[in-house]
């Protein structure tokens, strides 16, 4: 049994060992293992660490923010005035179809991801998540997902400089960007109707998938199994719990959209008859695959959101969270309707009374769960000590858009109403709530709130109030007039409209809008910029706040805890700090152990870079590109071989010592 | 680093809902496709469903919404704050229990007239007032079915409508036309990609899916028996009769706006439709209009104009011949038109084009030719989309099959060099003036 | 220290209920479940939508199927001998048992085989209508499983020779390559109902 200790604090300084244990060793292989002290390149491209590997995670996603972004600018842009021609029609089918898809696959997901992964392992009080390679492999996959879905604009501008033409199943098409929309409804997205964009659309999203899979069971294992001691379930931050949620509705919704785009390879490429009606297909199959998968996916992007909600609320009002146990049962009661619900999305296709009055009904529901978060959020601040720091002002935006984003949702699951709505820019007024004055919002709160802990420095000045007041502007003016077009008729994912309408106030007022929040948003990376170079020390703790991982140096070391904290309570810090005698964190005595960390390795990087082969010459092979299908096969052995290496050179690991070496 | 001020954040807030009244207040909802002034029964309990659901959101929102502001305000820091740490409080589940509760009566509210619209919209009723007898007694209507409603099928391209009316032997393109107050059954498929049929003063939406047949019902106004209810009226006779043919006259009578509303690829913004409603004496005529077809220009029958044209054709002069000619060999229009009464002119992969000059639109509604306000058609505009969309059809509608067919489209007519030799100017000029004469 | 404990050393624990790898694997298999029975589903929406699309009757051969059932039910218990086998450290018997489930493994993928050559060859292709087209997806996703769970196997026999596997180490491993193997095989049952007896009704 480990005795307890009576020292209570991490290292104050950023550990730098005095031992030899960074030689590197090697592995079963025989190979020599990654040199993490030598080249800071090699150790971000093979690091295992969860920090590093949640920062690359944001980066990127920040990154496609930005290129999601100006995807919009350019199609509101478009849209400004009627039968405008800035960009053809099919230029702007491409962009929209981009923008949804790198908005949620590749900005959304991934920075919630960047969230998973920094915070998880400290919430717990672990050192690394269960499967650190993994954790790497997930990332680098997700890149190679990145570079195959946004190839096609290589192709295309090749195209249109005469230098490439499709040939093969793909012949005399002219688009090799995805164009089909982010859902990509058969029969559009067969070979009769859509280029070589929809098989880059294809395989980007397999290979995302991959990442996404790999990635939650890795952190549902962590949560389950590598809790500190005194670290109970109901103990835990619900920023965990909502992840967890999360990782489960991504192993159960994901295999669904795999098999369709599996489904939809096979039509495109072996000329099976999945989708295909005049082989007795029926496109309606697609549309139940994609949103039983489409469905709870929006509940895996807005679940993290709201966990980081239920954390800086209760840490900015000094009060715990309102009703913990039902905000956590509310999100899996909400994971769970999440899959029962999935035709409202199809509430035009045809139903049927009964199917639409089901799925009506049960949509309905599941505003209960969501309606309980919003009321224990208030009520977390009512009787509290409302602090209006930065990451707070972003928290009290997401409660009252996301609220709006809700109302229009209701109105959506009434479907007789909704046969209106549908497919119109109501719709999009709509997501665009929840997603952006939701989502995002909750998304640049954890941003501001967690930043100083991550790089040790703290925001300087007051531009936060700026992107504060621009952003929301910037939202309201954007979105709440499409509410109002979607009603006067206007249908959405149109690349022009006629005068005579109505809509052109409206469409000038939402590109103004989209103009302020572009700005708003730029904003945000000069602050976050100006930050990492030159913000103050934030110390460990500069917002006195409630959990686990505010209770390691800024920026935490890099095994995390020296030693392994033992949890007397739920928000464990705040019961250290605040709470009585026998409710202090304890540590436990490591018997001279040291810390065991686990090893870089190149496996995961050279298994996921075999996904840009196998994605590229699947895709390829449909352009009619000779050999492509080699170029497939070549990948695929690539990330094979890379498991099995991976399988044989075993984890490894070194033992840290700070305490020999601090003496 | 400072905090945001308690009053610039309200500041915020305030500012939201100055831009919520400033939109509502400059807006008329009164346009082409709006669901807010709706014409017909189904697009008014739509509506109607719609309004229930506006007015409890809004009451959760004051609700809700206001104790979140009072909150904020109430208990914000205040500068040099000492006082105590706020109580710890957990939770309170009576507080939770009753707000679920309220929760889920809030949602009955709008559930019970939700399943109610639903089976309401569903259903295609059975038409007290059905003409269909009267409009049409040929071989293609069996007795039995002389009460039932209107029946007209939407067939779904890309990116264009085909409107049959099977019942009356007759099918249209683009523009339907439909007897107002009547019941109008419809059903919905497409012969290529997912479409989407939204006419919304009269109707909300129903998809076109390849594959299989959806089908809805639409009415434009109310039927006899409704209005007199709405009026509080009773009974029959002429006067009232009278009454409700001039509510018809003057509200439901118009030329309605429609979209396709699921994306179908490069010209899915493209894809307009109309619909107009008239009376039954009008749809009479328009029926047996369509039913006629049109003659040779020079009044000729058929079969001696097709003889001239086989053997002599120098012998028919004059602009509508020379356009009919070109329409028939050159222009190859005959190969997917129909023109109803032409004998050779039999071709379905296109719009069917009896009576397009009569039409107030065409390229499925994209280039308008309608005045405004007498609802009569501007010819020289009506020349000018004509020559426009014969000339650029590539443009007016990019990825269009007319213009580029795997070789069988006027964007790809070639001479016996296999160089390009498209339509000239002269021969554009020709083939418009004749359609507009076919009315 | 007792066998249900990390590879690695613990870094905290608040009482492994199910063991790391083996969680993973069990999450796996739930996904793959979801996987497998969105493409069963498809498969049964299609039959019963159109029944009259294709008649399998005509190129079924129940024996042969039975029998590679059989064979593959068989090797599943052959892989619970090798996982029995290692939990006790014969390794002997380990790496006779694994050879034992890679054969019939195999035979089972020769069987699978000959059933596809034999059916294109009765005119049923991937592009015969719903039926081709489902069938050989769902069937030969499992196959490729089949096959994968043949490899890893293999790599573990070849593994054993290395020296660097015993009860201590590998245990969990090879228990997590025997759920692996059991998931197949209880899809393939599943498979063999829904699809092969369901037309005999």
């Amino acid at each position: 049994m480990s005795q307890t200790e009576t020292e209570t604090h991490a290292p104050a300084t950023t550990y730098a060992p005095k031992t030899h244990v960074l030689k590197p060793e090697r592995s079963n292989l025989g190979a020599l293992r990654p040199d993490h002290s030598k080249s800071v390149l090699i150790d971000w491209l093979t690091t295992v660490d969860h920090k590093k590997i949640g920062i690359m995670y944001g980066a990127i996603a920040l990154f496609f923010l930005f290129v999601g972004g100006l995807e919009a600018l350019i199609i509101r842009t478009q849209l400004i005035v009627p039968e405008n021609d800035l960009i053809s029609a099919q230029r702007y089918n491409q962009l929209f179809t981009m923008h949804g898809t790198t908005m949620i696959f590749l900005a959304v997901m991934p920075l919630n991801s960047a969230f998973f992964n920094y915070l998880i392992p400290l919430q717990i009080g672990a050192r690394d998540v269960a499967f650190p390679r993994i954790n790497a492999l997930s990332l680098w996959t997700f890149v190679a997902g990145a570079l195959v879905i946004n190839f096609g604009w290589l192709l295309q501008a090749l195209q249109m400089m005469g230098l490439f033409e499709a040939s093969g199943a793909t012949a005399g098409m002219t688009d090799m960007v995805p164009a089909g929309g982010w859902f990509g409804y058969a029969p559009l997205t067969s070979t009769d109707y859509t280029g070589v964009g929809t098989d880059f659309w294809i395989m980007g999203l397999q290979i995302l998938g991959v990442a996404s899979l790999t990635s939650s069971m890795n952190f549902i294992v962590t949560i389950l199994n590598m809790r500190a001691p005194g670290m109970k379930m109901m103990r835990m931050p619900v920023f965990t719990w909502m992840s967890l949620v999360v990782a489960f509705l991504i192993v159960f919704a994901f295999p669904a959209i795999t098999v369709a785009l599996g489904q939809l390879l096979f039509d495109r490429t072996f000329g099976t008859n999945f989708f295909n009606v005049a082989g007795g297909g029926q496109p309606i199959l697609w549309q139940h695959l994609f949103w039983i998968f489409g469905h709870p996916e929006v509940y895996i992007l807005v679940l993290p959101a709201m966990g980081i909600i239920s954390e800086v609320l209760p840490a900015f009002s000094k009060k715990p969270l309102f009703g913990y146990s039902i905000v956590i049962f509310s999100g899996a009661v909400i994971g769970f309707l999440g899959f029962a619900v999935w035709s409202h999305h199809m509430f035009t296709t045809g139903l049927g009374k009964v199917a639409t009055a089901a799925f009506s009904l049960l949509t309905m529901a599941i505003a209960v769960p969501t309606g309980v978060k919003i009321f224990n959020w208030v009520g977390t601040l009512w009787g509290g000590r409302v602090r209006f720091s930065a990451p707070m002002i972003f928290s009290l935006g997401f409660v009252w858009m996301f609220m709006m984003g809700g109302f229009s949702g209701i109105m959506h699951a009434a479907a007789p109403a909704d046969a209106q709505q549908q497919d119109s820019y109501f719709v999009i007024a709509h997501f665009h709530y929840v997603i952006m004055g939701g989502i995002f919002l909750a998304l640049v709160s954890g941003i501001y709130y967690w930043v100083p802990k991550m790089f040790g420095k703290m925001w300087k000045g007051n531009l936060s109030t700026w992107v504060a007041v621009l952003v929301v502007v910037g939202l309201n003016v954007t979105f709440f007039p499409m509410h109002f077009l979607g009603l006067l008729g206007m249908p959405r994912r149109t690349h022009t409209y006629l005068e005579g309408f109505g809509w052109e106030s409206y469409n000038l007022v939402c590109t103004i809008g989209s103009y302020i929040l572009a700005i708003g948003i730029l904003l945000l990376l000069v602050d976050l910029i100006r930050c990492l170079r030159s913000g103050e020390p934030a110390g460990d703790d500069p917002w006195d706040a409630r959990t686990l991982e505010w209770a390691t140096t800024s920026p935490p070391q890099v095994y995390n805890f020296a030693k392994t904290p033992i949890i007397p309570a739920r928000d464990a810090l705040w019961s250290h700090k605040y709470g009585p005698e026998g409710q202090k964190i304890t540590y436990e005595d490591d018997h001279g152990h040291g810390i065991h960390m686990p090893s870089n390795s190149w496996m995961p990087l050279i298994a996921s870079v075999g996904f840009i082969p196998l994605g590229l010459g699947m895709s390829l092979m449909q352009a009619g590109v000779p050999y492509m299908g080699y170029f497939a096969i070549f990948g695929l052995l690539t990330v094979g071989i890379g498991i099995a290496l991976w399988a044989i050179e075993g984890p490894g690991g070194y033992h840290l010592h700070p305490e020999e070496d601090a003496a | 680093m400072k905090t945001i001020s308690s009053g610039l954040s309200r500041f915020i807030q305030y500012f939201s809902a100055l831009l919520v009244v400033v939109l509502l207040g400059g807006c008329n909802l009164d346009t082409r496709m709006s669901t807010f002034v709706t014409k017909g029964p189904i697009a008014e309990e739509q509506l109607s469903l719609f309004m229930i659901t506006v007015w409890v959101t809004f009451g959760i929102f004051i609700v809700v919404g206001g104790v979140y502001v009072v909150a904020i305000i109430k208990f914000r820091e205040r500068p040099n704050d000492d006082r105590p740490m706020p109580s710890q409080g957990h939770g309170n589940p009576l507080v939770e229990i009753g707000l679920i509760g309220a929760s889920v009566l809030l949602l009955v509210v709008i559930a019970v007239p939700t399943l109610k619209a639903i089976w309401f919209t569903h259903d295609t009723p059975d038409d007290p007032e059905s003409r269909l007898g009267s409009w049409y007694g040929g071989e293609e209507l069996a007795e039995e079915e002389a009460d039932n409603p209107l029946i007209i099928k939407v067939i779904g391209y890309q990116w264009w409508w085909a409107f049959e009316y099977p019942q009356l032997g007759i099918t249209t393109a683009n523009e339907m036309v439909i007897p107002a107050g009547k019941v109008v059954h419809l059903e919905l498929r497409s012969v290529d990609v997912i479409h989407s049929f939204w006419l919304p003063r009269i109707a909300g939406k129903v998809d076109l899916i390849p594959g299989r047949t959806n089908s809805m019902w639409i009415q434009a106004g109310d039927n006899f028996i409704k209005w007199k209810e709405k009026q509080g009226l009773e009974g029959e006779g002429p006067e009232l009769r009278s009454n409700y043919a001039s509510y018809l006259e003057e509200e439901i009578h118009n030329y309605y706006y429609g979209q396709c509303a699921e994306f179908c690829g490069d010209s899915h913004a493209r894809m307009l439709f109309r619909a107009t409603a008239v009376s039954d004496e009008e749809f009479e005529e328009w029926v047996i209009d369509e039913r006629t077809g049109h003659g040779t220009p020079d009044g000729k029958s058929w079969d001696d104009w097709y003889a001239a044209y086989d053997k002599n054709p120098e012998q028919l002069t004059g602009d509508l011949n020379e356009g009919l000619k070109l329409f028939m060999s050159r222009a190859k229009c005959a190969t997917c038109h129909v023109v109803k009464g032409n004998p050779r002119a039999l071709g379905v992969a296109g719009p069917n084009l009896t009576n397009v000059g009569s039409r107030m639109s065409i390229a499925a509604g994209w280039l308008n030719h309608r005045n405004e306000e007498d609802g009569s058609i501007d010819a020289e505009q009506q020349y000018d989309n004509f020559f426009k969309w014969i000339h650029e059809t590539d443009v007016v509608k990019p990825g269009n099959l007319m213009w580029k067919a795997n070789g069988g489209g006027i964007g790809e007519l070639i001479d016996e060099n296999g160089d390009p030799d498209l339509l000239t100017e002269e021969e554009i000029h020709k083939i418009s003036l004749y359609l507009q004469s076919l009315k | 220290m007792s066998d249900t404990a990390t590879a690695t050393h613990d870094d905290g624990h608040a009482g492994l209920v199910i063991e790391n790898k083996k969680l993973l694997m069990w999450l796996f298999l739930g996904s793959d479940c979801m996987f497998f029975g969105t493409l069963i589903s498809t498969h049964l929406i299609y039959r019963k939508l159109y029944p009259e699309a294709y008649d399998p009757l005509t190129v079924y051969d129940l024996e042969l199927t039975s029998f590679s059932t059989f064979i593959l039910l068989m090797s599943s218990f052959l892989m619970a001998l090798a996982v029995s086998a290692m939990h006790k450290g014969e390794l002997k018997s380990f790496r006779r048992n694994t050879i034992g489930v890679i054969f019939f493994g195999l035979i089972f993928l020769a069987c699978q085989v000959y059933e596809f050559a034999h059916f294109t060859n009765e005119g049923l292709t991937l592009s015969t209508n719903t039926f081709g087209s489902t069938f050989y997806l769902m069937t030969g996703t499992h196959g490729v499983h089949v096959a994968i769970g043949i490899f890893w196997l293999l790599c573990m026999y070849f593994y054993s020779y290395t020296g660097k596997m015993d009860a201590h180490e590998s245990a969990v491993d090879v228990e997590v390559a025997g759920l692996y193997w059991h998931f197949v095989d209880i899809v393939w049952i599943v498979i063999f109902t829904a699809v092969y007896l369901i037309e005999y009704i």
